[in-house]
C-alpha cells in the first residue's frame, strides 16, 4: 500500500531541477540565528529561512484546521472516531460497514490525516486510530494505575537507567524538565518497563514518551500510545536487547536508499559512510530528537496511523527533500553530520551538511 | 559553513572513538575539547555522534575526528561501523560511580575485539571536580592502566581540568606510531634507504607499544 503513498508525497516534493545556490544575500540572512519555542514548547534555533519554512508549515496546519471543523459541523462531532470509519481508513474493511457513505468518510479521513491534524484534535485522533483505544479497552479501567502503584520504589536495571536518562531527556524543556515533568515521565517509563520485560527500557524511549506526553497531554493516553507503538507499530524487536528490529529498519532504508536516491547511496559509499550510524537515532528517537515539532509530527502521525508499514519510506521522504532543497530541513536534520565534513556534491550544487 | 573548509586543511586524519557507561560523560568530553564548552542540561546520546578539532604535532597538522555513542549495553551491537578505521579510544569512567569502572574492563575487550592492535587507549576517569563523592581511588585506576598497558588520566569536562591534555596525548601518541611506520614502510625507497630504516626500525615501535597498548 505504501508504495503508492509514497510516490505520490514524492512527487510533490521532488523536482527533476536542482534550485540554484543561494545568492550571497541570502547567504548572509541565512547566518542570522532566530530562536523561538514550536508548538510543543521546545526552544528552536534556526536561520531566517528555517523560521519562514516552519511557518508555512504552521500555515498550512491552521488551514488544514479549518478543513476539520468544516467537516465536523457537516458530518457530525467526531465523526471521524466512528469504528467503521476509522478501521476503514486504517485499511482493515469490516464487512457490514460497507456502506458507500462509509466509504466516502474513511477516503476523506484517510486525506485528512496525510494533510496534518490540528493540534487540538491530535490526542483525540491519535489515541483512536493508533489502537491505543482498542489496546486499553481489552483491559480494566484501573490497569495503568494499578500498573504504577505496584511497581512504585522497584528498582531494576531498567529504572536506573531512567533515572539517569530522566534530567537528560529534553533538558531546559518548559515542562518536561521539571519535577512534575520528570515524575511524570518516570511513571511512564517504568511501567511500560515492567509491562514489556524484554524491552525493559532502552535508550531514546524516553524521546518518545517525552514527546508523546506532550502531544498526549495525559499520561495514561501516553503509557497506551508507547504500548500500541512498541507492540503494533513499529517492526517488532527495535528496541529490545540487541536492537534486531532496528537492524531490520537499517537493512530497508539502505534498500530503499540505493533504489530511490542512488546518487547518496553512491556518494555515501564513495565515502565509506555507513548510513546507519546516523539514521539508528532518527528510527530509535522516532526524529523526536532531531526534527521540530511542525516536521516531526506528521512522520509521527504518518507512521502511527499505518499509513507505513515501516519507517524507511518517512526518511526517505526526508531524504528527498534533502536533496531537491525543497524543504530546508537540512540544518535541523544534519547537526550530527557536520562534525564529519561531510558534503553532498550534487548536479553541481554543493551540499554541505553544516 | 567556512568552519569546517577551513578545516580540511590537514595533514593527518585520526579517528578517535569514546566509549564507556552511560552518563559517564562522554558527550561532555567531546564538548569540551572541540568546542570548549560544558552543559549541566545534555542529552542522552543515541545512535553516533561526531565533531572534529585539529591540533599541531610537530609541525604537522592533525585533525581529529571524535566519534560519541550511546553508553547502553544494547547499543553495542550497532558498534562495529563505530569502531572501524578507529586509531585511537578514550575509554571513560566516572570516578563517582564505581559500577562504571568495573565495567571498563568489558569496553576493553570490546574495543580490543573491534580494532587493531595498535590502538591507541586512554583510560579517561571523568568528574574528577566531585572529590567528595568519589568511588574510585586514582591508585586504583592506576594500577589497572598499568596491567592493561593503557595511558591513564583524570579529567573534568566541567571544569576543563586535562580534557586538552588527555586528547592531545592521545593524538600525539598516534602520531608517533604512524609517521615512524610511514618511515618503516618507506613510501619512496630511494629517498628512504633500507638501511635508514633499521635505526627507527622495529623495536622502537613496541617500545611505543608497551607504554602506548596492547600488545598483538
Amino acid at each position: 500500500m505504501y508504495h503508492t503513498n509514497s510516490k505520490r508525497e514524492f512527487s510533490i516534493k521532488f523536482q527533476p531541477q536542482m534550485q540554484i545556490l543561494r545568492p550571497s544575500i541570502h547567504s548572509r540572512r541565512a547566518n542570522i540565528i532566530v530562536k523561538f519555542q514550536d508548538l510543543y514548547g521546545f526552544a528552536v534555533e534556526g536561520n531566517v529561512d528555517d523560521v519562514n519554512i516552519l511557518n508555512e508549515v504552521r500555515e498550512k496546519v491552521r488551514q488544514q484546521g479549518r478543513v476539520w471543523w468544516a467537516l465536523e459541523a457537516s458530518k457530525g462531532a467526531n465523526w471521524y472516531l466512528l469504528p467503521q470509519v476509522s478501521s476503514l481508513a486504517e485499511g482493515i474493511a469490516l464487512k457490514s460497514s460497507l456502506k458507500l457513505s462509509t466509504l466516502a468518510n474513511a477516503i476523506t479521513l484517510k486525506r485528512l490525516i496525510r494533510k496534518g491534524i490540528p493540534p487540538v484534535l491530535r490526542p483525540k485522533v491519535w489515541f483512536s486510530l493508533s489502537g491505543a483505544a482498542k489496546k486499553k479497552s481489552t483491559v480494566p479501567e484501573s490497569y495503568y494505575n494499578d500498573m504504577t502503584k505496584a511497581v512504585e520504589g522497584k528498582v531494576t536495571a531498567a529504572t536506573k537507567q531512567i533515572d539517569h536518562d530522566l534530567p537528560r531527556t529534553f533538558p531546559g524543556h518548559p515542562w518536561l524538565d521539571t519535577q512534575e515533568g520528570h515524575a511524570a515521565l518516570r511513571r511512564v517509563l517504568v511501567a511500560y518497563s515492567f509491562r514489556d520485560s524484554d524491552v525493559g527500557y532502552c535508550q531514546g524511549l524516553n524521546y518518545v514518551a517525552a514527546l508523546l506526553l506532550l502531544v498526549m497531554k495525559t499520561e495514561e493516553d501516553a503509557f497506551w500510545m508507547l504500548a500500541v507503538l512498541l507492540e503494533n507499530v513499529l517492526a517488532n524487536d527495535c528496541y529490545t536487547n540487541n536492537l534486531s528490529g532496528c537492524h531490520v529498519e537499517q537493512r530497508v532504508f539502505q534498500d530503499l536508499l540505493v533504489k530511490k536516491c542512488p546518487r547518496i547511496a553512491v556518494h555515501l559509499e564513495e565515502l565509506e559512510f555507513d548510513v546507519s550510524l546516523v539514521a539508528t537515532e532518527w528510527f530509535l528517537c522516532l526524529f523526536s530528537k532531531s526534527l521540530p515539532s511542525e516536521v516531526e509530527s506528521p512522520l509521527f502521525r504518518t507512521h502511527f496511523l499505518s499509513v507505513a508499514p515501516t519507517l524507511s519510506p518517512s526518511i526517505m521522504i526526508l531524504m528527498f527533500s534533502l536533496t531537491t532543497n525543497k524543504f530546508s530541513i537540512v540544518p535541523l536534520l544534519s547537526r550530527q553530520l557536520c562534525g564529519c565534513g561531510m558534503s553532498f556534491s550534487m548536479r553541481g550544487q554543493r551540499f554541505c551538511f553544516m | 559553513m567556512g568552519a569546517y573548509r577551513t578545516d580540511d586543511d590537514y595533514d593527518y586524519l585520526f579517528k578517535l572513538v569514546l566509549i564507556g557507561d552511560s552518563g559517564v560523560g562522554k558527550s561532555n568530553l567531546l564538548s569540551r575539547f572541540t568546542r570548549n564548552e560544558f552543559s549541566l542540561e545534555s542529552k542522552s546520546t543515541i545512535g553516533v555522534e561526531f565533531a572534529t578539532r585539529s591540533i599541531h604535532v610537530d609541525d604537522k597538522v592533525v585533525k581529529a575526528q571524535i566519534w560519541d555513542t550511546a553508553g547502553q549495553e544494547r547499543y553495542r551491537a550497532i558498534t562495529s561501523a563505530y569502531y572501524r578505521g578507529a586509531v585511537g579510544a578514550l575509554l571513560v569512567y566516572d570516578v563517582t560511580r564505581h559500577v562504571t569502572f568495573e565495567n571498563v574492563e568489558r569496553w576493553l575487550k570490546e574495543l580490543r575485539d573491534h580494532t587493531d592492535s595498535n590502538i591507541v587507549i586512554m583510560l579517561v576517569g571523568n568528574k574528577a571536580d566531585l572529590r567528595h563523592l568519589r568511588a574510585v581511588t586514582t591508585e586504583d585506576a592506576t594500577a589497572f592502566a598499568e596491567r592493561e598497558n593503557t595511558f591513564f588520566m583524570e579529567t573534568s569536562a566541567l571544569e576543563s581540568l586535562n580534557v586538552e591534555n588527555a586528547f592531545t596525548e592521545v593524538l600525539t601518541q598516534i602520531y608517533r606510531v604512524v609517521s615512524r611506520k610511514a618511515l618503516e614502510v618507506g613510501d619512496d625507497p630511494a629517498a628512504l634507504p633500507k638501511g635508514q630504516t633499521i635505526a627507527v626500525g622495529k623495536d622502537d615501535v613496541s617500545a611505543v607499544k608497551k607504554v602506548g597498548c596492547c600488545s598483538a
